[in-house]
């Protein structure tokens, strides 16, 4: 087990340091730079020799390799940089903006599983009733239609209804969770699409098993049925597909935060990608990959907990 | 990765909502049209109220885009400039309405004849908020480097600060500033945002540390009390301020206790939050969308930015448009009345010369700028650019296309391209509208071979503007050769260039005035600008903001403001 965890982080190690390079070269190869966005800007009305002993004092024209290096050992050592448009060190900012998307991710993610469990539980329940059964195919159809909303312009009906006609909660001047809350909630919906469609295919198949059917018989109500037997054993399959939802909800907060005015990491990439601001931009991709990886990895090691086969099936090949 | 690559497809969906306007032609006009009856046009500065002032309260200010770098010559950027123009003072500050200059934090000054010393006696109870006095070592240190720049810090010199030597403290109330040629625009200069008076502590410290606003300490009536970076600012009124601008007296502290200025980049929710009452001032208000702050008892307010106005430059290093007549025939073909009557409310007067009609020196050439599609024909017909079956004009084969890049600061101005486009296209001539990275772009406007136009605008109230705008080492926005541009090859106008510097260092203001006519002249003649607005910056405030103050480039002063909400 130890050594196979350790594969494993040497493997994550791996991803790591492919995605920063991968970006460094990426960001190398569009035009121009962040010193370039800043200092050629003609309101500051620069001359060219200023500009040039800006881009010096920079390193901004040093080779490509020369400044992988620099900015490889830099990071190895733990320092993110300054960036180059805010002039603030990097960490300075992440620590800043990490709170906002984590509190995004925290109730977009369980609104999203909420709202999937509630799919499913009418679905299945609203199944077993002759004329309920038209109203579950429709339920079913529910996660098909909203992976297709853009998600930008839910947000806008939503701020638009919410918050300007029925005032129920401000958009602006709020922090915290309450700030969270209504980006969270929208977000939610069409994130929740996946998850919503993995757990009711998963219902619907533990519906079918031999085992329900006893239960059944011996008299248990459907609802315990749902809750008891068929829910929790749904639940291993709607999980594995959160790593693909951690990937939703990292870009959907992209959109969210500028729609909202949030000021999270989306905002920060955004920000970033504008002014190519290199130093902060390869450290969000770092956490990114950094969240990716240890989701994969979490939900690798919890499948056995929740599911006693899974583990035992792992044993049984690798032995 | 993922949040990097879904960037595109974000901005893709945000481009398609700049569509918006067009689609909404007719129901723009019935709001400009509104707009008449309740806008205030011009150089609009409210009336005093005569309700009983309230004092102590927090106002609410959305902004359309975060501050960058608040070194104060960065100040031209409108955000920067509507936090330094609450933080910082200035030497001299310059009337609204008769743009003459003032005392301030100078008491009175004296200019010896060639206009190449100036002296500054100081007020002698001013301090900064770190508790550092406002001295004549103090004021020295701030020209020395908007003068010069420092290059070791990375802070680059003022635009409005010509022909800089050095400075002298006579005693500790009275500098002394020494130019190496006459600098007839200083003493304006001094009472630009750019030109804020801030601690020396500040002043030895990188450009990197100027982007957070909690350094940035200057002796104006507000402090910055928090700074969220790309989020929100809060500034706190000074308690012990007692030496605002004689224009704003009583000259005591701030009447609001705090300003909390919000980043909200999306228009509709900025618009659709003050309009739901969740702020008390927004800034960037597009034309389509005043009349529902009229319509809902709110204000509007369209300060003129002054200077020169937002105009398509060319750029004649480029050969399609290195023809005089060529330049001239697109003049024409421009039907700007249509554009303002389209897209823009009666806050955008049209342009009467390259320089807003409230800018000293000022001439009218509406004459020379009118719409005449037949005579522009005639003129790309004689210059060799002859009509196609296929509806465009060629020469020697090559198409007459042209490529101009939108520019964001500006309002509208994608909407404002398009429409140019249809009404080129209607004589033969494509407008190419681009866009691209930031970074990209100015890559792009540095070659006349990508974008033979530019959208060019610049805010000041001094004739200096021009150079600022024109000159080679300056903006050059027509990319003369010498500038930053390396991809200029031949293109410069000598006597334009000896016009503008002879504005900036002409010491007789008659004399001076009358060249700043000649440059008019010249730029007009030579077809080198096609101005389409006076640009303003049009803000909305709640109806119980009181005694909104604009400065004289329409950046906005909160010092007498007050707020009467229950």
């Amino acid at each position: 087990m130890i050594r196979y965890l350790f594969t494993r982080f040497l493997h994550a190690l791996f991803v790591l340091w492919g995605a920063f390079t991968l970006s460094f070269v990426l960001l190398q190869v569009m035009p121009g730079d962040a010193v370039l966005v800043k200092f050629q800007d003609p309101e500051l009305g620069l001359s060219p020799q200023q500009i040039a002993d800006m881009r010096a004092t920079y390193g901004a024209d040093e080779s490509a390799i020369t400044q992988y290096a620099h900015v490889l050992g830099r990071t190895l050592h733990g320092n993110l940089g300054y960036s180059i448009e805010t002039g603030l060190p990097v960490g300075q900012m992440l620590h800043a903006a990490y709170p906002t998307t984590l509190r995004l991710a925290i109730v977009s993610f369980t609104g999203a599983l909420a709202f999937a469990a509630i799919c499913c539980a009418l679905a299945i329940l609203l199944s077993g009733n002759p004329v309920g059964r038209y109203l579950a195919a429709a339920i079913g159809a529910i996660p098909g239609i909203t992976s297709g909303i853009p998600v930008f312009w839910l947000e806008i009906v939503a701020i638009q209804l919410v918050s300007f006609h029925w005032k129920l909660i401000p958009v602006v001047g709020l922090s915290g969770w309450s700030a969270v809350l209504l980006p969270g909630l929208a977000l939610a919906i069409p994130i929740s699409a996946p998850l919503a469609q993995v757990f009711m295919a998963a219902a619907h198949r533990v519906e079918a098993l031999p085992f329900i059917d006893v239960l059944r018989a011996r008299g248990v109500s459907p609802l315990r049925i749902l809750y008891a037997h068929i829910l929790p054993n749904a639940l291993p399959p709607t999980l594995t597909v959160s790593g693909l939802v951690f990937g939703e909800i990292l870009a959907g907060a992209v959109v969210t935060e500028t729609v909202f005015g949030l000021d999270g990491l989306g905002q920060l990439a955004q920000q970033a990608v504008a002014s190519q601001d290199v130093a902060v931009l390869q450290a969000i991709i770092l956490i990114s990959v950094s969240g990716f990886v240890s989701i994969g990895f979490a939900s690798e090691i919890i499948q056995p907990l929740l599911d006693p086969r899974i583990g035992r099936s792992a044993r049984q090949r690798k032995y | 990765m993922k949040a990097a690559i879904t960037t595109p497809a974000w901005a893709t969906l945000f481009k398609t909502m700049d569509y918006m306007p067009l689609l909404r032609h007719s129901f723009c006009a019935t709001l400009a049209v509104s707009a008449l009856f309740v806008g205030n046009v011009g150089g609009y500065t409210p009336p005093l109220s005569a309700a009983p002032v309230q004092q102590g309260r927090t106002l609410l200010y959305l902004e359309k885009q975060a501050h960058k770098s608040l070194y104060p010559p960065a100040g031209g950027f409108y955000p920067n400039g509507g936090i330094l123009a609450q933080v910082t003072d200035r030497l001299t500050w310059q009337n609204t309405q008769t743009l003459r200059v003032e005392p301030w934090i100078a008491t009175s000054w004296q200019i010896n004849a060639d206009n190449t010393v100036y002296t500054f006696t100081l007020r002698p109870d001013v301090t900064f908020s770190d508790g550092t006095p406002v001295d004549a070592a103090a004021v020295a240190l701030n020209f020395d480097t908007y003068g010069k720049g420092n290059k070791a810090l990375h802070l680059p010199p003022s635009e409005v600060i010509n022909n800089y030597d050095h400075s002298e403290v006579l005693d500790p109330h009275t500098v002394r500033f020494y130019f190496s040629k006459p600098a007839p625009g200083f003493l304006q200069g001094t009472s630009v945002i750019g030109s804020g008076l801030v601690s020396p502590h500040l002043l030895h410290k990188p450009l990197e540390q100027w982007g957070d606003g909690r350094n940035i300490i200057g002796s104006g009536p507000f402090v910055v009390q928090d700074d969220v970076p790309g989020k929100s600012i809060t500034l706190r009124a000074r308690p012990d301020y007692t030496w605002g601008p004689p224009e704003l007296a009583p000259q005591g502290p701030a009447r609001l206790d705090a300003i909390r200025i919000l980043v909200v980049p999306e228009d509709s929710i900025r618009i659709g939050a003050f309009l739901s009452g969740q702020a008390d001032f927004i800034r960037e208000v597009e034309a389509y969308d005043e009349g529902q702050i009229t319509r809902s008892g709110n204000r509007l307010y369209a300060p003129s930015t002054r200077g020169v106005n937002d105009s398509v430059v060319f750029r004649p290093d480029n050969d399609k448009v290195a023809d005089r007549r060529v330049r001239l025939a697109l003049l024409r073909a421009t039907d700007r009345e249509e554009i303002l009557r389209t897209l823009f409310s009666p806050h955008y007067p049209l342009a009467r010369s390259i320089l807003a009609s409230d800018t000293q020196g000022f001439q009218d050439h509406s004459a020379e700028l009118g719409y005449d599609p037949e005579q522009a024909r005639h003129l790309l017909d004689e210059a060799g650019w002859l009509q196609h079956p296929d509806g465009w004009r060629y020469r020697n084969g090559q198409i007459l296309s042209l490529g101009i890049h939108v520019s964001a600061p500006h309002p509208q101005s994608r909407s404002m391209l398009v429409l140019l486009a249809q009404q080129w296209r209607k004589v033969g001539v494509r407008l190419d509208i681009l866009t691209g990275s930031p970074a990209m772009v100015v890559l792009d406007d540095l070659d006349p071979h990508t974008t033979p136009l530019y959208q060019a605008e610049v805010g000041r109230a001094d004739p200096d503007v021009l150079k600022s705008a024109y000159y080679p080492t300056n903006r050059n926005v027509l990319l003369q050769k010498g500038g930053q541009s390396q991809h200029v090859a031949h293109f410069t106008d000598p006597e334009c260039n000896r016009l503008l510097l002879a504005v900036a260092s002409e010491t007789d203001p008659k004399r001076r005035l009358e060249l700043v006519a000649d440059v008019q002249n010249a730029i007009l003649t030579n077809a080198y600008s096609i101005p389409i607005f006076e640009e303003p910056q049009v803000f909305a405030g709640a109806a119980h903001v009181h005694d909104m103050h604009f400065e004289a480039v329409g950046r906005p002063v909160f010092y007498r403001t007050w707020l009467d909400q229950p």
